[in-house]
């Protein structure tokens, strides 16, 4: 590490923050920076810059920023002495912009403070968003500010100039000229981008011998190359899931993390949605290897080992052919005709898909083989489904990931063949194959240079490191899965220095320096067309999406023969995984996917959908492996594979299959960065790329070791308790008001004279457990918006944890080995009678005129009464100075409109007051009311199902006041007489009536 | 004098009060000369001890400070926690000084005249301790005093429907007024040792405190007058202070705590396990001091029979919150009680039955009332479960409330335990301090129930218990 670095990092832990740029001046390096186009602090902002003064940078001299040294933290604050056009300080601009991954982008709308991206939301043009954000999308704004970025281009570790790079890569690009790129190969993360496309073509055509090849440790390479073998052409797929009233998910996610999981999520809510009993909702079957959300939400879920679901879907449709619909490949099924899977459930599953023709739809999950996904298009177009429920589009301007294509690069490395090696991305000693060995394979390439956004595991190993621009801070483009075209528009100037992909692959290419602006015009011009260039582009980046610039869908052709060729050349494995044998499982992990996102601490404390486990990946297994094994959870074991051996924490969690463990990639990260580093496992250690999703013969062993894992919520069952109210669609049907008959109590009765809250405005939200799927992107959203700190995983592990909105996830029914989950956000019920204000010694929280409870930080004492008195127990107490050491440039991200926190003083949800002011000053301003939706809490406005609506419950005619209206709606301990203003909508699940009987 | 007469009859009936028929000169003599003597190595030993724990204690309080609360294992939802258990194990110690100063005073049992000294001392440092955790237990505590009605700029009052506040108020008034009780009692104490003094400091300082007393008619006037008053004051406020302090659960509405019968269970609670500190602090004191003619047999077992019939009191409101929670129907009532007793805090639970309602049973057996060793152990053990008690009712309510997705085991850190220790440790550093500088048994009010101060006593034979017994038939 370079002496500025390490200086930089001593920065980064020392409370001497605003003295450090006095301390580079001192340095050659800062001489150095001098000669620049931009100030040292204004072009790659240390960790060190206060808001204030990056402030200041904005639009002061050198001389203030770099050489103004005082003892006491003293600056001066510049006005801006020109001013930028269109910036009221105070009022936060809005920009469309694109968030890419994988092969997958979604529009986003980012907001800006003075030139200072702060939250992230979803974009309603952009079809891969639909105005929602995931949990990804929502923590992106926190990477940008992740202190622990790379600075600095590095050489063998010392500290370098871009500009070193550019000469260099110069050299080997006339060289490579010459000999036509032998040698030379390209290792990028899968890509969809019109801009990243061409210029790879124009690299491939300049050095023909040369390779530029994508891996990604979690992708759909299976699913494609299955839709490959039963059409002959690579295709996605595109789901249009409100269309379908059967659903099957074999091992599929689709709800949070495989595909275009927004888009999924709610064509999924809007086919569910009741208003009332005449209302009629779809149908999901899941059968899955490891409890997801989506399994979550089912209305029959079956457990079954990853390497039964193959056989499975074969005896699905073998039952589907006995019923009359023909498969043409079912011939090549004979052999799963005799099988352990509960054939009344399958014939009443096929039987359904039947009558809804059409309107069904089976979805394969990315960890099932091709085989599957090949037999899942026949099922699919056998069913009418193809062209209606589920379509297909060509993946223009993609890079499809290949593991097979990592593997013969390795090869090529090991054998010497490969002279420079251009890491674009990822980071691949961290998470390609163990069998792949790359980091071994690494040291016998000569010229290795790895663009990464931090030196992480593979840029220590390299020679040369360029750092990586944010999405945010540099241009770009992408097209969404289904083609939609957009442009990455940044808001902010690389705070390190950093250069966009564009930037970096147009030296690649070209061998010259261009700024990314200009690239990606280029790119857009083609696409565009020059006439009325500008316009379009402006309406584009208006926009954030370019119109109709979606790929056709497409109903291809089966191929049949081809089909059954693969399936009778790739037979689906007939045994079952038993407790000698277990079966591994290995998924991207909710929280930190494929370890991409560890160093971003919002991310970490998310709790599981499933486990609520946070800050930490474990050996997911069933009640009966655990009994059978004798094991519990936090249990460390040894966990052998193949003759790979790690220890592994134990999570015991009901639903999972018998005798396969399920276990998170992502974790155990050496080169995170500070929140990152040794959070979890890295499984990536047992994984091998001929099996790289799931495989059988892990041993466990136990070590007597215990391991704490932290999870947010400990108890799993509701105690019989009416808190999640659900019952079947039928007994709704007969029982509309089940819901609030679940609670019978004596009249409530009050005190006193009560408040009557009918002038004005009177807010209430209400949260439609029907459609919540538990994806945990409001938490994520609450968390950006409300400055909600992280405080770490031996904080959560004592339970104080901070967020202000919940998932509760309880479980259900009485198979303690397969119990139904379900999701209830919890959060301030904003309470008419709060019982937390009655007992609070000082009125620190109180309720004002429109029904909010609200809090006085100013006048919190943190007696902590008010939590012990909420029924609910929604209160977060600041048990420490949580935001202390908040590094300065995480500051930047944190809400202006939001106060932090100190400690001491108890929080909680405030319904997004800030908002709620925001447009009543607008609305004042303009003379007139707010209007209905115009107020959207963040959790409501990231809602990917919409499940959250908030609104004036005083107008009859708002949303939120019909959705009050109607027979489901409840409130949680209304018995307490505390009138909570956040009702919830009764769950209802969709049975299939055979297997209802059945049971 | 009525109490005179009273004390006759007692004494004919089971012996007599103070044992080994002193004068008033030996009275005065034994009892002052406890703090006339060079100070023993003993002393200065336990005072070290105590005195650094105590001093661990302020550091730990120190440390509080500066990193907040979070030193605790505090979380969600146990916001509270030992702090506030030992705020209220505490303040029930502090009870018995109260109800044998005040109640008994009013009563005209003369028994009391020989603990109730100490027994106030050890309420004043109690509730001393007491007042230490609500205090320090706020999260921002450089703004506790919001919780003062304080007139200020913003018009600002504290919320008067909160029980925190009531306490406030409760506690202050409690302390204030034992504090005066204890003093006003002093006052011949204080003299007498001035009238002793050698030295000039001495003098000067009881001096000082004894406010000229001359020991006049008028002087003993207005004594008798002022301390009837302070008595007929403090009475209330032995009720009083714990029904408040019941009323921080009671209150709320969180299942464990919403029970209308706390008041009266918190205050029986109290005086249970402020007799069994008395008793522990008597037992060590007597035999230390050579004070056992004085706190005689006859004391100890009447404390015994008060400890048995508060336990009595205890452990019915034990089983009628069991009665209540199944009766009411209520399905969060009638968890919070049986997860009490089976789930993850029954060892706090059956710790508690144990100590508080099965053990003081042996009480019972006059034989075990008089054993020093077995109240000795019995009483250490009431106060364990006394602590228990708290524990249960605080932390098992909090941790499984309404919602179980909010539940949450409790997990005390170092800091929960040293501060309980550390309390310990001030309690006794104040009561070393006392027992060496202050009188540990009322001189004054001592006298007056000896044979001598009847007014029908006479001294025929020599014999002063025939004497009294004469004089006690007369009456």
């Amino acid at each position: 590490m370079s002496s500025i670095e390490k200086k930089i990092q001593k920065d980064l832990q020392g409370k001497a923050y605003w003295r450090s740029l006095e301390e580079l001046a001192e340095t050659p390096e800062f001489k150095e920076f001098l000669y620049r186009e931009f100030p040292q602090g204004a072009s790659e902002l240390g960790d060190s810059i206060s808001r204030r003064q990056f402030l200041t940078l904005m639009g002061a001299s050198m001389a203030l920023a770099g050489l103004m040294g005082c003892r006491r933290p003293v600056e001066k604050i510049v006005p801006y002495v020109k001013a930028p056009e269109n910036v009221i300080p105070g009022v936060p601009k809005y920009y469309a912009t694109t968030m890419p991954m994988g092969l997958a982008a979604t529009g986003l709308l980012v907001e800006s403070h003075e030139g200072r991206p702060t939250k992230i939301e979803g974009n309603e043009k952009h079809p891969a968003s639909l105005g929602a954000a995931g949990v990804f999308h929502q923590a992106s704004i926190l990477n940008l500010y992740d202190p622990d970025r790379s600075k600095l281009v590095l050489r063998q570790g010392q500290q370098a100039q871009w500009a070193d790079f550019v000469t260099y890569w110069q050299e080997q690009f006339n060289q490579y000229t010459q000999n036509q790129g032998e040698g030379l190969v390209v290792l990028s993360e899968a890509f969809s981008s019109p801009t990243l496309a061409r210029l790879r073509t124009e690299f491939l055509r300049r050095f023909p011998r040369a390779r530029w090849v994508a891996y990604e440790p979690v992708s759909d390479e299976n699913l494609i190359e299955g839709i490959r073998v039963a059409t002959g052409r690579e295709q996605l797929p595109v789901y249009r899931l409100d269309q379908a009233d059967v659903i099957l998910s074999l091992d599929s996610d689709f709800l949070t993390m495989e595909g275009d999981s927004l888009v999924n999520a709610r064509g999924f809510a809007n086919g569910r949605r009741v208003r009332d009993v005449n209302d009629s909702m779809n149908r999901l079957y899941v059968v899955e290897s490891t409890y997801t959300a989506t399994g979550a939400s089912a209305d029959h879920r079956m457990r079954l080992q990853a390497r039964q679901i193959g056989a499975f879907t074969a005896a699905l449709a073998l039952a589907l052919e006995k019923l009359g619909l023909r498969i043409r490949v079912a011939g090549e099924l004979s052999q799963y005709a005799s099988h352990s899977f509960d054939q009344k459930w399958i014939d009443a599953l096929a039987k359904d898909l039947l009558q809804a023709r059409g309107r069904s739809l089976v979805l394969a999950g990315r960890r099932q083989p091709a085989a599957v996904h090949a037999l899942v298009f026949a099922i699919n177009n056998a069913l009418a489904n193809v062209g209606k429920t589920v379509s297909y589009v060509d993946p223009v301007d993609k890079l499809l990931p290949s593991t097979r294509d990592l593997m013969a690069v390795v090869e090529d490395m090991k054998a010497g063949r490969v002279k420079t090696l251009v890491m674009f991305g990822g980071n691949p000693v961290y998470n390609t194959p163990a069998d792949a060995a790359f980091a071994a394979a690494l040291k016998r390439v000569e010229q290795t240079i790895h663009f990464s956004t931090h030196v992480d595991e593979t840029s220590s190993q390299v020679e040369w490191h360029v750092p990586q621009a944010h999405f945010l801070e540099g241009w770009g483009d992408a097209r969404s899965l289904d083609g939609t075209m957009s442009v990455i528009q940044p808001l902010i100037q690389p705070l390190f220095g950093a250069k966009a992909d564009v930037e970096f692959a147009a030296l690649l290419a070209t061998g010259k320096e261009a700024r990314g602006y200009d690239v990606v015009r280029e790119t857009w011009k083609a696409k565009l067309g020059n006439r009325n260039f500008e316009r379009k582009w402006r309406r584009v980046l208006h926009d954030g999406i370019a119109e109709n610039s979606q790929m056709p869908a497409q109903a291809p052709r089966e191929r049949a023969a081809e089909i059954a060729r693969y399936l009778s050349a790739h037979p689906f494995p007939k045994d079952a995984a038993d407790k000698n044998k277990l079966e591994v499982v290995f998924f991207a992990s909710p929280a930190v996917y494929d370890g991409r996102h560890a160093n971003n601490g919002w991310l970490q404390e998310l709790p599981d959908p499933a486990t609520k486990v946070t800050w930490d990946n474990a050996l997911l297994m069933s009640p009966k492996t655990a009994r059978d094994l004798n094991l519990a959870t936090n249990d460390m074991v040894l966990v052998e594979l193949d003759g790979r051996r790690m220890k592994l924490p134990v999570f015991v969690l009901p639903g999972q299959p018998d005798y396969s463990v399920a276990v998170a990639l992502g974790y155990g990260r050496t080169h995170a960065g500070r929140v990152g580093n040794g959070v979890g496992f890295n499984t990536y250690r047992l994984r091998r790329s001929a099996s790289p999703d799931f495989v059988l013969g892990a041993s466990l062993v136990r070590t007597g070791e215990r391991y704490i894992l932290a999870t947010t919520q400990d108890h799993w069952s509701m105690e019989g308790r009416p808190i999640v109210r659900d019952a079947d669609l039928e007994h709704y049907r007969q029982h509309p008001e089940f819901a609030r008959e679940m609670v019978e109590h004596p009249p409530l009765k009050s005190l006193w004279k009560e408040h009557s809250y009918d002038t004005g405005y009177q807010w209430g939200m209400t949260v439609d457990l029907n459609v919540c799927i538990g994806c945990n992107a409001c938490v994520t959203a609450c968390q950006s918006e409300n400055n909600i700190p992280i405080v770490g995983k031996e904080q959560v592990w004592r339970g104080r944890e901070m967020h202000w909105i919940r998932i509760d996830r309880y479980f259900q029914g009485e198979d303690l080995d397969s119990p139904a989950m379900v999701y209830q956000p919890m959060m301030c019920q904003h309470c008419e009678m709060a019982p937390c204000e009655q007992v609070c010694p000082v009125a620190a929280t109180v309720h004002d005129q429109e029904g909010l409870n609200v809090m006085v930080y100013n006048r919190c004492i943190g007696t902590r009464y008010c939590s012990n008195n909420c029924p609910y127990k929604v209160r977060r107490f600041n048990f420490f100075n949580y935001t202390k050491d908040t590094p300065e440039i995480v500051k930047m991200a944190m809400n202006p409109d939001v106060t932090v926190r100190f400690r001491g003083v108890m929080e909680k949800c405030t319904f997004c007051l800030q908002r709620i002011n925001e447009v009543k000053i607008r609305a004042k301003n303009e003379g007139r009311e707010v209007r209905d939706g115009e107020i959207r809490t963040a959790c409501q406005q990231t809602c990917p199902t919409d499940a959250i609506v908030f609104g004036n419950i005083n107008d009859p005619e708002s949303e939120v006041s019909k959705i009050k209206r109607q027979n489901r709606n409840y409130e949680v301990l209304s018995e307490l007489n505390t009138k909570p203003r956040t009702s919830y909508l009764a769950k209802l699940r969709n049975p299939n009536p055979e297997l209802v009987a059945e049971s | 004098m009525k109490a005179s007469a009273e004390t006759t009859a007692l004494q004919a009936e089971d012996g007599q009060l103070i044992a080994g028929n002193p004068t008033f000169h030996t009275v005065s003599e034994s009892i002052s000369r406890i703090v006339e003597v060079k100070t023993t190595k003993a002393w200065y030993v336990l005072f070290g001890f105590f005195s650094s724990i105590a001093l661990i204690f302020v550091a730990m309080i120190g440390y509080l400070f500066w990193e907040g609360v979070g030193i605790w294992g505090l979380q969600i939802p146990v916001a509270w926690g030992w702090a506030i258990v030992n705020f209220v194990f505490w303040v029930g110690i502090g009870h018995a000084g109260t109800l044998i100063s005040a109640i008994l005073f009013l009563l005209r049992q003369p028994w009391r005249t020989s603990i109730n000294r100490f027994a106030e001392a050890m309420t004043i440092f109690a509730v001393i301790c007491a007042g230490t955790f609500p205090g320090i237990h706020v999260g921002r505590v450089w703004v506790a005093y919001y919780m003062f009605p304080l007139p200020n700029q913003m018009s600002m009052w504290p919320n008067f429907r909160s029980p925190l506040l009531w306490d406030v108020f409760a506690v202050g008034t409690y302390f204030t007024v034992s504090l005066l009780f204890w003093y006003t009692g002093l006052i011949p104490d204080l003299a007498t040792l001035r009238d002793r003094a050698k030295s000039k400091i001495r003098k000067a300082i009881y001096g000082a405190f004894a406010l000229g007393w001359r020991g006049s008619h008028r002087n003993w006037q207005h004594y008798e007058l002022a301390y009837l008053l302070l008595a007929g004051l403090a009475t209330p406020l032995v009720l009083s202070v714990h029904s408040v302090v019941s009323f921080d659960f009671a209150v709320s509405n969180l299942p464990g705590w919403h029970t209308t019968i706390f008041p009266p269970y918190f205050v029986a609670g109290a005086i249970f396990s402020g007799f069994a500190m008395v008793m522990t602090l008597a037992l060590i004191a007597r035999k230390v001091y050579n004070v056992e003619n004085f706190i005689t047999m006859r004391h100890l077992e009447n404390m015994n029979k008060i400890i048995l019939v508060t336990s009595l009191m205890v452990g019915y409101a034990y089983s009628i919150e069991l009665f209540v929670a199944w009766y009411s129907g209520n399905p969060f009532e009638r968890f919070a009680f049986w997860n009490r007793a089976t789930g993850p805090y029954a060892w706090a639970y059956w710790t508690m039955v144990t100590c508080n309602v099965i053990v003081p049973q042996v009480f019972w057996s006059r034989r075990m009332r008089r054993s020093i060793p077995v109240m000795f152990v019995v009483s250490i053990l009431v106060n364990v479960g006394m602590w228990f008690e708290r524990f249960v009712i605080v932390v098992s309510s909090l941790a499984n409330d309404f919602l179980p997705s909010s539940w949450h085991y409790f997990k005390p850190t170092i800091f929960d335990v040293g501060m309980l220790i550390g309390s310990f440790g001030l309690f006794f550093t104040l009561f070393l301090l006392f027992l060496r500088f202050l009188p540990m048994i009322a001189m004054a009010e001592v006298k007056a129930v000896l044979p001598q101060a009847n007014p029908h006593y006479y001294e025929p034979h020599g014999n002063g218990k025939e004497a009294s017994v004469k004089a006690g038939s007369h009456a």
